[in-house]
């Protein structure tokens, strides 16, 4: 099902505006949104993490510019970019314009706490959700060999990009019987030639 | 001080970082060191509203448009935030182009399978700040 510009962007502007901490929350929440309504499928969002992991910049603005653009090219990457930068954006301005100091409150540093714990554990159901395609297929070889890798990686102090890239070689060095998909290629990756 | 520039180094930053706040390093070398645009309490508290505001974290760079230059400084700082992510577009292009050969599929699920594991600790160090911060405020 493809959605209509206004409710791709009012999901994105929804979904990725309610989170604090940073966008692999809102990624969670965006999987969760798109799975619903069928716009997307587990596999599909992987796709769109593993591009916005290699992208420079904001990683959430990345996930949004693909899953828009993959869902009405450029008009569809242009609103998702938009609705996911804008309203942050703007309360960002309105507090440096009047230098609202948020930590001042007591209130606010609790609800701000609270925020940041959820949105933690919306971070490590982020990562159990990314692997479990690949483990119910019988690919836990390939993903305990690539996590072992990553995190000895992360405990030596390497810098995400460049683990990623060490992670993303080696995948593809991997035998054939531990890399191999399992399973088809997910609905909407499969390859289109013009 | 142009709006152009204030552009060029704030897109410097983002477009060589790969996370929200990993273009802050540069920022600080750009803005406070080099062309003393902003002061070093400033660039805290950019930062600390970037934080603190739901959506991006990677928005902080507004707020540092902003105290730079004023109102064309927040525009420079928004666009700046919203540039590196077109980059995807290339990118998932030549992904889905070559994902029905196997050794490419296979550094893509590479790529996800180690975003996830590099999602452990970050979710982790989320989850005890919230509850170091709260204990503080009990």
């Amino acid at each position: 099902m493809t959605p209509s510009i206004r409710q791709l962007a009012w999901l994105i502007a929804r979904d990725v505006n309610r989170t604090v901490g940073g966008g692999n929350a809102s990624m969670e929440l965006l999987r969760r949104s798109f799975e619903a309504r069928g716009w997307a499928d587990a596999q599909t969002h992987g796709l769109f993490v593993a591009v916005s992991r290699l992208t420079p910049g904001t990683n959430i603005l990345a996930y949004c510019a693909a899953a828009g653009w993959r869902l009405q090219r450029w008009r569809g990457a242009a609103a998702a970019v938009a609705a996911a930068s804008i309203p942050g954006a703007l309360i960002v301005f309105g507090l440096a314009a009047t230098l609202v100091r948020l930590d001042r409150y007591p209130a606010i540093q609790i609800a701000l706490s609270l925020g940041m714990f959820v949105a933690g554990m919306l971070v490590l159901s982020s990562a159990f959700n990314l692997v479990k395609p690949y483990v119910r297929a019988g690919r836990w070889p390939f993903v305990a060999t690539i996590a072992m890798l990553a995190g000895a990686l992360y405990l030596v102090g390497w810098t995400p990009v460049r683990i990623l890239l060490v992670s993303a070689v080696a995948g593809s060095l991997l035998p054939p019987k531990t890399s191999a998909p399992a399973a088809p290629a997910p609905k909407g990756t499969e390859v289109t030639r013009a | 001080m142009s709006v152009a520039l204030v552009y060029l180094l704030l897109l410097k930053a983002t477009v060589t970082s790969f996370a929200g706040m990993g273009s802050l390093p540069q920022i600080r070398q750009d803005f406070v060191d080099t062309y003393h645009l902003v002061s070093a309490d400033a660039l805290s508290e950019a930062v600390l509203v970037g934080r603190a505001t739901p959506g991006p974290m990677g928005a902080y760079v507004v707020a540092v448009g902003y105290l730079a230059i004023g109102w064309p400084g927040a525009v420079a700082g928004w666009l700046a935030l919203i540039t590196p992510a077109f980059a995807a577009l290339p990118l998932l292009a030549t992904v889905q182009r070559w994902l029905h050969v196997p050794r490419v599929r296979a550094l893509v699920d590479a790529v996800v399978v180690a975003g996830a594991a590099l999602l452990i600790p970050s979710g982790i160090l989320l989850a005890v700040d919230a509850v170091r911060q709260l204990l503080r405020l009990r």
